[in-house]
């Protein structure tokens, strides 16, 4: 059955780069030992990295810079996003909306990594600095959506049911409005999250935000390609694990959604 | 809105799009105010020696006031002169042009491929859903849109380039006319379509679905009219208005994507003077790469909207 | 006699075990029309798409069904076009993306009863079909019509159009949808006229409505459908004028008439409360839609007073300025100048400005009840709020109040427990009322809160709204379109035009003897004699 399938690839692609990303730092035992550069022998099962060191024991250690980072500004988003949003679609004045929204528009003018290579030209580097800009590239799209929702629901007639019962600002906006745009955010949530790991991992790549002899799967992909030919498991291994997981929980929340609308449907038809 | 022509519309839009680009370019141009402390030293590097700073100093005139420097970088994107690099002493323009030709033979290429190749698999999926061929476009669609480039390119190199050894692994030693040896741009074309077919697919499949089961499809069947002229000419329109803004935003990413896979192939592009840039602090050859790049963007945004004005004349976008 | 199109014989609809349609027979002469009659879910649309050789999914269809001397079936269609369909909401049949004049062409090309070789020749013939389709709908054959898309039109333009498009590929049946739900009186004047001018022409009309005004004024027979099943057919004189059935008498009598005997309601309190303060005041109401250069006037300094216990009625077309009013009094939009008063006491024009008393004082009803609850709260804990926040009520003493309230409005502790999502739009308009009762206003506004509902169901809300009037002092100001609402419940009636106000008085005058011709549209459009009609 193929939906079963699918639950099952989502699964075990999510699951396997996921627990060794969160997992693999408490089993790498020993501090790094350094060999001969792209070499492979018995007791090191993926052979050597560029500078000598156990691939293995990288790629344990490697996973978790990337998902935290990304983690980390998925959720700065959000919180910056949603009450940027609310308070643009349900001010008063036309001017506040437009004073919240346009700003965001200069971010839209740029392609996301480009921005991103640029802010990291100027920014000092480090993870949190990567958290920072990949969080404020996602900030534009996710304000729209925010806004978009909060107009729509601030419109129904329910709002003005609620001021005509005297209710409160908190009430309202918290209460309903926040309240009833929780769907529309959870269905972005996949989209939102995969996002920030592909522009994580590609600003890594690219040598931003990293030191060059971080042990992190996207660094390694990179620092590796030299010894693509005599020592491809240094290259392929990360790379297969970031595909991994970005395959796995793209399929894994469309399964989610999937599941839920129908449901759903259950529910009106009964 | 009833009341806007497609001419006025554009025009508006153009406006907003200057008042883009400008912004773009005040930003861009404060940034080397944003750096900590005395930029000349941020920017000189880890061991700055005193000769180098000075240098950069005079090179940027960071010695000149504010204001000044401002009036002079934006007259100078008018004349197109950018600056000149911090490191080389090229003026900023001269690694545009170098860079241009790569840089926008793989942005058309794939997007010549794209539109049709996306169209008909989101068609095909959708006048057949539910098949076996539409669940699995989907799946694979699913899957592959959020794939970092880099780590496709680098699966797809060690399968096909090292192992199996079809496909040149890189364009090293090709030179920047590409279009010698069409070979290596297999590889490159195949990533970077990668996404932007998954996502364009999935749209193109969403909006037939809608638009082949709302009331205006089985009405325009109840008169009379063929199915496939149905699809062709009353549900296709809808289907492709609702992905002409998105295929805007595939261009983003596309420029985004070109960067990361000249990197991985070693193309002489854009892509590769930007990366090179920032990893030397070159700020004037990135401000000029960010300058041209938003300017790119800004257009084809443009065009999209345009576009989309014209397929879908309901939607109200001002942006 | 002219040949039947249309024989439906034992025909019967299955959504699993539960009957749709039960058993109905039916028979349509070319140029007659027939209607099928009936509340919502009463199996009339289910009928109409089994004409069409269409079953909606899960529906199972079996019994004999012949259109133009063809068998009819799910695997079957009729000849395309033979059958030609107008739905309910005309736009949701019209491609967004397509302009009117490039579909009707593209169905002309399809239908050309024998296609020249020529191209021009072609073209020719088609320009011919389209014109003469737009002339028998009552269309305009000028180029502009043609180039505009379907959110270009109005509502009424839209029905012709599909109207258009049906007579372009030359049908024999013409299946009519609720064809005047929700169109106010003038509108459906039109479409009265325009159906029985295609009736003229020799197309058998199927018309499904639960309007019975409408059926009155077109249908030859009627056919009364309750659940699925055929209880009474004949004559539409006989039927709706001496019904057999004990169902369609309650429909009969549920259907508001205009009744016009000068009976006087507000005798009795003439003396009470002091006539010339009134309880709700409006001086001079000025008001505006959008901002900046879209902006544009909607109600020209507008005065009204109503006393305490009185009901008004305001009146008006779609789009009027009659809605814009009472939002104006409720403060949910705020006027550009006037004052509105309730008990000699000036309301601040904008809801944030109003203190508890005076939120206390206006409450209204929306016309969308659905959308006016919160879908993830029970209906209890919504309404229980009004009195926490405007009398400052303890939790626990709200919901005993709220409890009470909704006894009242005729719905039990079992609804009220429940999410807004588990009741019906009946049973939600009794809640939204509860919520606002519950206030102890001293102006209540109503918006259209009838529209939308079944005659039955109507027909109950109204007797709530008249049981209300008796019991309690307060002021109602109620919206509609809906003549037959205002005679049934209103002392004074207000009618609005392009935001001015071209007609007041007591109902019983102004319904005997309308002066206006707004009000005259308004009131005789159902009225109006189809010789008149046919004569325009």
């Amino acid at each position: 059955m193929t939906r079963w399938l699918r639950w099952t690839a989502g699964i075990v692609l999510t699951g396997v780069p996921l627990l060794l990303a969160i997992a693999g730092p408490w089993l790498v035992d020993g501090s790094p030992t350094r060999k001969r550069a792209f070499s492979s022998g018995a007791d090191h099962p993926l052979g050597t990295d560029f500078v000598g060191r156990d691939v293995w024991q990288q790629v344990l250690l490697g996973g978790r810079t990337v998902l935290l980072v990304a983690l980390l500004a998925t959720a700065l988003a959000y919180v910056v996003a949603v009450p940027w949003g609310i308070a643009a679609a349900l001010g008063r004045r036309r001017f506040v909306d437009e004073l919240l929204m346009r700003p965001l528009d200069v971010v839209l003018a740029l392609p996301s990594l480009l921005l991103l290579l640029l802010l990291a030209t100027i920014a000092p580097s480090g993870s949190l600095t990567l958290v920072g800009i990949v969080a404020l590239l996602n900030l534009p799209g996710l304000t729209r959506i925010v806004r978009a929702a909060a107009l729509e629901i601030g419109s129904r007639p329910a709002v003005e049911a609620m001021r005509l019962q005297g209710e409160g600002w908190w009430r309202i906006t918290v209460g309903y409005v926040a309240r009833s745009m929780l769907r529309t955010l959870a269905a972005d949530l996949g989209t939102r999250f995969t996002g920030a790991l592909y522009l994580v991992a590609s600003a890594s790549f690219l040598g931003v935000g990293v030191p060059p002899d971080a042990s992190d799967w996207a660094v390694m992909v990179d620092r590796n390609r030299p010894g693509l030919f005599v020592q491809p498991w240094a290259v392929i291994a990360p790379a297969l694990l970031i595909v991994a997981l970005s395959v796995g929980v793209n399929l894994l929340f469309d399964r989610v959604l999937a599941a839920r609308s129908r449901s759903d449907l259950r529910g009106a038809a009964s | 809105m009833a009341g806007l022509s497609p001419g006025r519309y554009a025009l508006r839009r153009l406006l907003v799009g200057v008042l883009q680009v400008f912004a773009v370019a005040t930003a861009v141009f404060l940034l080397t105010e944003a750096l900590p402390g005395d930029a000349a030293v941020a920017l000189a590097g880890d061991n700055p020696d005193p000769a180098r700073i000075e240098q950069i100093r005079r090179v940027m005139r960071l010695d000149q006031p504010l204001a000044e420097r401002f009036a002079d970088w934006l007259g100078g994107l008018f004349r197109f002169d950018l600056g000149v690099s911090l490191v080389s002493q090229r003026p900023v323009t001269a690694f545009l042009t170098d860079g241009l030709a790569p840089t926008m033979l793989l942005a058309a290429l794939t997007l010549l491929v794209l539109v049709p190749v996306a169209v008909l698999l989101g068609v095909v999926a959708a006048v057949r859903e539910g098949s076996p061929l539409d669940r699995a476009v989907t799946t694979v669609s699913v899957g592959l849109h959020a794939i970092p480039e880099f780590a496709l390119a680098i699966v797809l190199v060690a399968v096909f380039g090292v192992q199996l050894r079809w496909l040149p692994p890189t364009a090293v030693g090709v030179g920047d006319n590409l279009l010698r040896q069409p070979a290596v741009l297999v590889l490159p074309l195949v990533v970077l379509l990668a996404r932007p077919i998954c996502s364009i697919s999935r749209l193109v499949r969403a909006g037939m679905i809608e638009a082949l089961h709302a009331d205006y499809v089985r009405h325009a069947r109840r008169l009379g009219l063929s199915p496939g002229r149905v699809r062709l000419r009353h549900a296709l329109p809808n289907a492709v208005a609702a992905a002409v803004p998105q295929l805007a935003h595939t261009t983003d990413w596309l420029l985004g994507g070109v960067i990361v896979v000249e990197a991985v192939f070693v193309i002489p592009g854009l892509g590769t003077t930007l990366v090179d840039a920032v990893a030397a602090r070159d700020l004037p050859v990135v401000q000029g790469l960010v300058v041209f790049f938003a300017v790119t963007t800004v257009l084809v945004n443009l065009v999209a909207d345009i576009v989309s004005f014209r397929l879908s004349p309901r939607t109200e976008v001002v942006r | 006699m002219t040949e039947v199109v249309v024989r439906v014989r034992d025909l019967v609809a299955e959504v699993g075990r539960r009957r749709l349609v039960d058993g109905l027979s039916l028979e349509l002469r070319a140029g007659r029309v027939l209607a099928l009659v009936g509340a919502s879910g009463s199996g009339k649309t289910t009928t109409g798409l089994a004409v069409l050789g269409e079953t909606p999914p899960g529906v199972t269809v079996s019994g004999e069904i012949t259109v133009a001397g063809r068998e009819v079936g799910p695997d079957r269609p009729p000849r395309p076009g033979a059958v030609a369909y107008v739905p309910q909401h005309p736009a949701s049949v019209l491609n967004p993306v397509r302009r009117v004049g490039g579909v009707l062409r593209e169905i002309a090309e399809r239908h050309l009863p024998d296609p020249p070789r020529s191209r021009k020749a072609r073209r020719d013939m088609v320009n011919a079909l389209v014109a003469d389709a737009l002339r028998r709908a009552q269309l305009p054959a000028d180029r502009d019509l043609l180039r505009r898309y379907p959110h270009q039109l109005s509502g009424g333009q839209q029905q012709r159009v599909v109207l258009a498009q049906a007579l372009v590929a030359n049908p024999a049946v013409l299946v009519a949808d609720e064809p005047t739900t929700g169109q106010d009186a003038v509108t459906r004047a039109e479409v009265v006229d325009e159906l029985r001018a295609l009736a003229a022409d020799g197309i058998a009309i199927l018309l499904l409505s639960h309007d019975l005004d409408v059926v009155r004024a077109l249908a030859d027979h009627v056919v009364v459908l309750r659940s699925g099943v055929p209880v009474e057919s004949g004559p539409t004189d006989r039927v709706l004028s001496q019904p057999d059935n004990e169902y369609t008498r309650a429909l009969v009598a549920a259907q508001p008439r205009v009744a016009v005997e000068p009976t006087d309601p507000t005798d009795d309190r003439e003396d009470g409360t002091s006539q010339d303060t009134g309880r709700l005041r409006v001086e001079s109401l000025v008001a505006h839609h959008g901002s900046g250069r879209r902006r544009r006037i909607a109600l020209h300094h507008v005065d009204l007073t109503v006393a305490a216990g009185e009901c008004v009625a305001v009146v008006g077309r779609s789009g009027s300025g009659k809605t814009t009013l009472a939002r104006c009094i409720a403060g949910l939009h705020t006027a550009t100048s006037g004052v509105v008063s309730v008990d000699n006491r000036a309301l601040a024009p904008s809801l944030r400005r109003r203190s508890r008393t005076d939120l206390a004082s206006v409450q209204y009803v929306f016309q969308d009840a659905r959308g006016s609850f919160d879908q993830h709260r029970s209906v209890l804990d919504q309404i229980s709020r009004t009195a926490v926040r405007l009398h400052g009520s303890r939790p626990a003493d709200a919901a005993e109040a709220a409890m009470a309230v909704l006894r009242r409005v005729g719905l039990g502790e079992e609804h009220a427990r429940r999410g807004p999502h588990r009741l019906s739009g009946g049973e939600l308009q009794r809640a939204a009322l509860a919520r606002a009762l519950l206030a102890r206003p001293g102006v209540l506004l109503c918006d259209e809160i009838t529209s939308g509902l079944d005659t039955l169901t109507q027909q109950g809300i109204l007797d709530l709204l008249a049981e209300l009037r008796a019991t309690t002092a307060g002021t109602l100001v109620l919206i509609s379109h809906d003549m037959g609402v205002v005679a049934r419940l209103a002392d004074q009636v207000v009618v609005l035009d392009a935001g001015h106000v071209v007609e007041r008085g007591p109902v019983a005058e102004v319904l005997a003897t309308p002066t206006h011709p707004v009000t005259r549209a308004l009131l005789g459009a159902p009225e109006r004699e189809p010789d008149e009609l046919i004569a325009r």
